[in-house]
């Protein structure tokens, strides 16, 4: 009883039960129906999905920003330590963004503003949580882009005076200026190049382990979280359908569409065989099928499928799985 | 390869040759290449500065103001190159100060309009939704009216003055610089870099002002451009029908309106302010154009 205690207060960040719709005049998009995450202090959760799965808008959610007034959050909590998000006002928003949790965009071209120099950029951040003068703010904003591997005299230059990866660490540095306790990383890298892709990723897991964050990594690359996970939660059409530590996801998945994710990888030994894809497409989040989600696409879909949806079932301590063929059993049924 | 390492021996002479020309120049050389634009920037440049120069080229009271009977309608000679009018006044001296008012109430109208219309645009492109609509809503009632008239309106209820038309003409074009700041607001509004700034936390104002507007700087240059011109339009029309700038005072509209009577014996009355207010308006217009082709990122 004590043990879970402590480990309740060592939660960075909880989602419960998160729904989340955008609701236009015509449609309503079902983007998160049920969201549930937990990073314990420390560690690193990656959150990996096909486009459109609710990655981003539950991302999105920690910091309140979830685009008003078509996004409502139906149901649900989102709490930073302990605190509930949705329950802050706008002043303590204003201090928890940045300072405690911070978020790195995905496209570094489009997430810094062209007219001012990065070192302002990064100073803004600076500026704003810590009650230091513009000069100030401004040296810690150098330091701060030697730390990500820019020369500190770059502080004047503008953004377009960068290359894509290293605009992408000068995003990272506004991130990491007040050293917040969670960051989000929403797909760091897919609008970088292979090689840049690994440098930033290096990048990111040193300073995080040098500052002790948490870090919820949005990708669909399972090479990336291979790479720097603790844990991993596959998202499906706005759920969590399977939840495990590294070893439970890569070796002992229990899922189909887990299966069908890794299945489509290459496999670079067997260079002649043909990727297996999963068929079909992502469900119309507009117009998301009874039952499980996932059922017109699933090979092992039955009666049960259509008819209710599964209910989160504990494979072992780490592991969860959202699907009916575990309804009576443990074992893996792939 | 070995010069290359020789050439540049400090890191910042190395990086300076990858450094690409500034957003700035290459605008200003994309609008050079405009011929026409150049050409109403020329023009424009000089209307400004025969403004600025007007006390120079002709003395205020003793030229443009003082009636002096004798000297009416004498035809153009060479101390009155462009005629005399009907109180005997050098056409062109009045001309030139003439300019000083139309340029400096053109302006200062503009500018009320962008600050009042650009504030309420940018709250409603900014925040959308039900701010959006009771901002756009009231704008649009304004905007229905046409700006001749609504100034009119203030004119006739407030007094012929000078300030009186400014706010005049600066209200009457409210509504318009709010619907151009909320396009443009809106555009920025949905770029990454917004959403970036709101998720290290900082507020709502600084947001507008710091990420959102200096944006917009583009579009909004432009209109003012293309509104200053139809501003000195809207002076010299108002005054033409009386209720503008008053005589004796020179102004472009209402020397048009006192030449009428003596313009078929005396053309340069006539012509010669027609001819300012023409060549203004088409300077401003290249001009406005030819920013806003150099302005437009999707002709790069």
């Amino acid at each position: 009883m004590d043990i879970k205690k402590v480990n309740e207060q060592e939660n960075t960040l909880e989602i419960k039960n998160l729904v989340i719709h955008y609701i236009s005049d015509d449609e309503v998009v079902k983007a998160v129906n049920g969201v549930n995450i937990t990073i314990k202090a420390g560690k690193t959760l990656g959150l990996v999905g096909e486009t459109g799965a609710g990655k981003t808008t539950t991302a999105l959610s920690i910091l309140n920003l979830v685009p008003e007034p078509q996004g409502k959050i139906l149901s649900g909590e989102v709490l930073l330590e302990g605190r509930s998000v949705f329950s802050m006002n706008p002043l303590e928003l204003e201090e928890v963004r940045g300072d405690k949790v911070a978020m790195i965009f995905q496209d570094p071209m489009t997430s810094l503003n062209p007219v001012h120099t990065v070192g302002a950029q990064i100073a803004e951040s600076i500026a704003i949580h810590r009650k230091v003068s513009k000069q100030e703010a401004l040296k810690q904003a150098k330091e701060m882009l030697e730390l990500v591997g820019i020369p500190g005299e770059r502080a004047n230059e503008y953004p377009y005076q960068f290359s894509g990866g290293m605009k992408q660490r000068v995003v990272i540095a506004i991130a990491l200026a007040c050293s917040p306790d969670l960051l989000i990383a929403d797909e760091p890298t897919t609008a970088l190049d292979v090689t840049i892709q690994a440098q930033v990723l290096k990048l990111i897991n040193e300073l995080r382990q040098k500052y002790h964050m948490s870090m919820l990594m949005i990708t669909h690359d399972l090479g990336i979280v291979a790479e720097v996970c603790d844990e991993v939660s596959i998202a499906y059409a706005g759920r969590i359908i399977e939840h495990g530590n590294l070893e439970d996801i890569f070796d002992h998945m229990r899922h189909p569409y887990t299966k069908g994710l890794f299945d489509a990888l290459p496999d670079i030994e067997a260079r002649r065989s043909e990727l297996k894809p999963i068929k079909g497409l992502m469900p119309d989040p507009t117009n998301l099928p009874t039952g499980c989600p996932f059922h017109p696409r699933c090979d092992y879909a039955m009666e049960i499928c259509s008819q209710s949806l599964p209910q989160t079932k504990w494979i072992s301590e780490t592991h969860c799985v959202e699907c009916h063929l575990y309804n009576d059993t443990n074992e893996s049924r792939l | 390869m070995d010069e290359t390492v020789k050439k540049y021996t400090t890191r910042k002479e190395f990086f300076k040759q990858y450094k690409k020309k500034s957003r700035l120049q290459e605008t200003w050389n994309r609008f050079l290449r405009n011929k026409t634009a150049v050409l109403g920037l020329f023009i424009f440049v000089f209307i400004m500065v025969v403004a600025a120069a007007a006390p120079l080229i002709a003395n205020y009271d003793d030229e443009a103001i003082k009636i002096n009977v004798p000297a009416r309608l004498k035809g153009p000679s060479a101390e009155h190159i462009f005629d005399t009018d009907e109180m005997g006044r050098d056409i062109l001296a009045r001309i030139v100060h003439g300019a000083q008012i139309s340029l400096v109430v053109g302006f200062s109208a503009v500018a009320l309009a962008l600050f009042i219309g650009g504030a309420f645009g940018a709250i409603a492109g900014y925040y959308g939704g039900k701010t959006d609509e009771i901002i756009m809503r009231c704008m649009d009632v304004f905007l229905c009216l046409p700006d001749v008239l609504l100034a009119l309106a203030i004119v006739a209820a407030f007094g012929t003055n000078l300030v009186n038309m400014t706010v005049a003409i600066g209200l009457s074009f409210t509504p318009k610089f709010s619907r151009v700041v909320r396009s443009a607001v809106m555009t920025v509004r949905g770029i990454e870099y917004v959403e970036a700034a709101r998720a290290i936390g900082s507020t709502n104002a600084h947001i507008i002002t710091n990420h959102v507007l200096i944006n917009c700087f583009g579009p909004i240059v432009v209109q003012v451009t293309l509104y200053v011109a139809s501003a000195i339009l809207t002076i010299s029309a108002l005054s033409f029908i009386g209720l503008g700038i008053q005589a004796p005072i020179p102004e472009w509209g209402n020397m048009l309106a006192s030449g009428r009577a003596y313009m078929r014996d005396h053309a340069y009355i006539v012509v010669a302010p027609g001819l300012a207010i023409f060549v203004t308006i088409l300077s401003l217009n290249l001009l406005g154009d030819g920013l806003r082709d150099a302005l437009d990122p999707r002709l790069k």
